[in-house]
């Protein structure tokens, strides 16, 4: 075989592999002045509970969810917030239902999440490919 | 090399998503961008059961018949400002004889929430109208079945005498902690509760009396709640002071005075398939007036409820719940005796196996189908059985429900 053929084969592989293990990213609109900590779970998972509504320079987080039952969703909740889908929704039914809070807004695919977050200054989503757009910051690329 | 390269791109372009907007999505993005739209939210729910059972009723006629129970919602909250936010729910409930044949709407909560400071730690603000109150694990939202453990909440959630944990028209304090090793959140409601018809018959046994059961002097509902990995161990205490008195023409009853003091004890487990939830209550009670016997006891109830998702959309639940009028007289005997009979001694407690299967078709739309094996008859609405000498001590509820939440 082709040494050039068998060294993209390798790499071709090394991508499939990557692309698996960074499966769930956290996105964000480029905001100049949007600084988040991210430093650990809880403070992405004071986010995504709708715990934590402002960033520190006093705009409205808007957040973008897929639907509980969407496969990058629960990906998404397990490996970068460490919890279970059904306690989001847990929080988000006691914010919604009491009136003490309001829920993140669900968009359909993850195109549209790109599109969303792309569009709306001040917000935050997922997505599980990778995203090259100058209005979208990808946050934590650990 | 140059294959390698171009092999690369390609397989990354294929991966990549560069997002173009279209001139529709930047017209509809124009009025999304309206702040208000932004900060102003609607949410709602509704559910439709169907209720069967032998022995005694249920929600309207059930007994070898078929009752409903319908709940509707809707709600609107807008946010103002970081520090100022308002809130509102409509409910509508049709269950049988208590909200009548076209059943009834009520304001659920309205309320102004201002909060005075708010960080990555500390949450702590006022709310001032009707507010929801904290008490136990679910109450707070009891009427949106989502967030319902089964179809009939448990016995220490006083479905038969609602009117006296639903809601408080006053004020809430509340302040919340969120730390490394959990978050803490504790809320304080004062004010006044509303009457409630099921608990002016119950205290004085008499289901054709006329009046009402008015707060007397100041109420309070209080929850402390803690809470690990978001909601995944959860520890509550709840307490309230309540006092009522019977305003209304039976001379019989004047002057009664109704102080309630409840307690429950509630601790959850929300695992990835599993579930445990357990709640203990305890509720001592004063009846007295210038006319009537006084009664002085202790109320007792707890649950224990398991849950598991056979699949992630597809959860069975059991639980054993019981409650007892009398903690010192548990079965009833004591009561039934001194009565001379009189009063059954299976008025006096209830012991409730239930059975639920629950599938979430979609995110928005439930499923449920609930089976009840129930001795005793200490909380059946006496609205919905008035013929007292025609209540049975073994029964059986069958119910389905369908719900829909947006």
């Amino acid at each position: 075989m082709d040494k050039t053929v068998k060294l993209s084969l390798y790499f071709y592989g090394l991508f499939l592999f990557s692309s698996s293990v960074f499966a769930i990213e956290i996105i964000t609109h480029n905001d100049s002045g949007l600084s988040l900590n991210f430093k650990n779970e809880e403070n992405i998972r004071a986010i995504f509970s709708m715990r934590q509504r402002y960033w520190s320079n006093s705009e409205k987080i808007k957040v973008f969810v897929l639907a509980d039952n969407h496969v990058v969703h629960k990906a998404f909740a397990k490996e970068k917030l460490a919890i279970f889908p059904h306690q989001l929704r847990r929080s988000w039914n006691r914010m919604t239902y009491t009136g003490t809070g309001q829920s993140p807004k669900t968009v359909n695919s993850v195109i549209e999440m790109i599109q969303k977050v792309k569009q709306t200054p001040y917000s935050i989503g997922y997505v599980d490919t990778l995203v090259s757009d100058d209005d979208i910051k990808v946050m934590g690329a650990r | 090399m140059l294959k390698l390269i171009i092999g690369l791109m390609l397989l990354a372009s294929s991966h990549v998503y560069a997002a173009e907007l279209s001139w529709q999505d930047k017209l509809s993005w124009q009025n999304i961008q309206k702040n208000w739209q932004d900060d102003v939210q609607f949410h709602g729910f509704l559910s439709q059961g169907l209720i069967s059972s032998s022995g005694n009723n249920v929600y309207g006629h059930s007994k070898n018949s078929v009752s409903a129970l319908t709940e509707v919602g809707l709600n609107a909250s807008y946010q103002y400002s970081s520090q100022i936010s308002f809130a509102i729910q409509g409910l509508y409930r049709r269950a049988g004889s208590t909200t009548g044949k076209n059943g009834i709407g009520v304001l659920d909560y309205a309320f102004m929430d201002y909060r005075f400071f708010n960080d990555n730690q500390w949450q702590v603000g006022i709310r001032g109208g009707r507010i929801k109150n904290p008490w136990g694990l679910y109450n707070e939202t009891r009427d949106v079945s989502f967030t319902r453990p089964t179809m009939f909440m448990p016995l220490p959630y006083y479905e038969r005498s609602r009117g006296l944990v639903l809601a408080m028209n006053g004020g809430q304090v509340y302040v919340n902690q969120f730390t490394s090793w959990g978050d803490l959140y504790f809320k304080f409601n004062l004010g006044v509760t509303e009457s409630d018809q099921e608990l002016l018959i119950a205290v004085t046994s008499n289901p054709a009396i006329s009046g009402k059961l008015n707060t007397s002097g100041v109420n309070f509902l209080t929850q402390l709640r803690y809470e690990i990995l978001e909601g995944q161990y959860v520890f509550a205490v709840s307490y309230a002071q309540m006092d009522f008195e019977y305003k209304g023409l039976s001379p019989i009853y004047n002057n009664l005075q109704v102080p309630i003091r409840p307690l429950m004890l509630s601790m959850q487990y929300n695992g990835e398939r599993f579930s445990l939830a357990a709640e203990y209550n305890l509720q001592w009670n004063h009846f007295y007036g210038a006319l009537v016997p006084e009664i002085k006891n202790v109320s007792e109830g707890w649950y224990i409820q398991g849950g598991y998702k056979i699949l992630d959309n597809l959860e069975a639940t059991i639980r054993y719940d019981q409650t007892a009028r009398d903690k010192d007289d548990p079965l009833g005997k004591k009561i039934s005796a001194l009565s001379g009979g009189l009063m059954p001694a299976y008025y006096l407690f209830t012991h409730d196996t239930t059975i639920s299967l629950r599938w979430d078709v979609t995110p928005e739309w439930m499923l449920r189908a609930e089976y009840h094996r129930v001795h005793g008859a200490s909380n059946i609405s006496m609205i919905d059985n008035p013929d007292i000498g025609d209540i049975a001590e073994h029964w059986n509820i069958y119910a389905l429900q369908v719900a829909f939440r947006f």
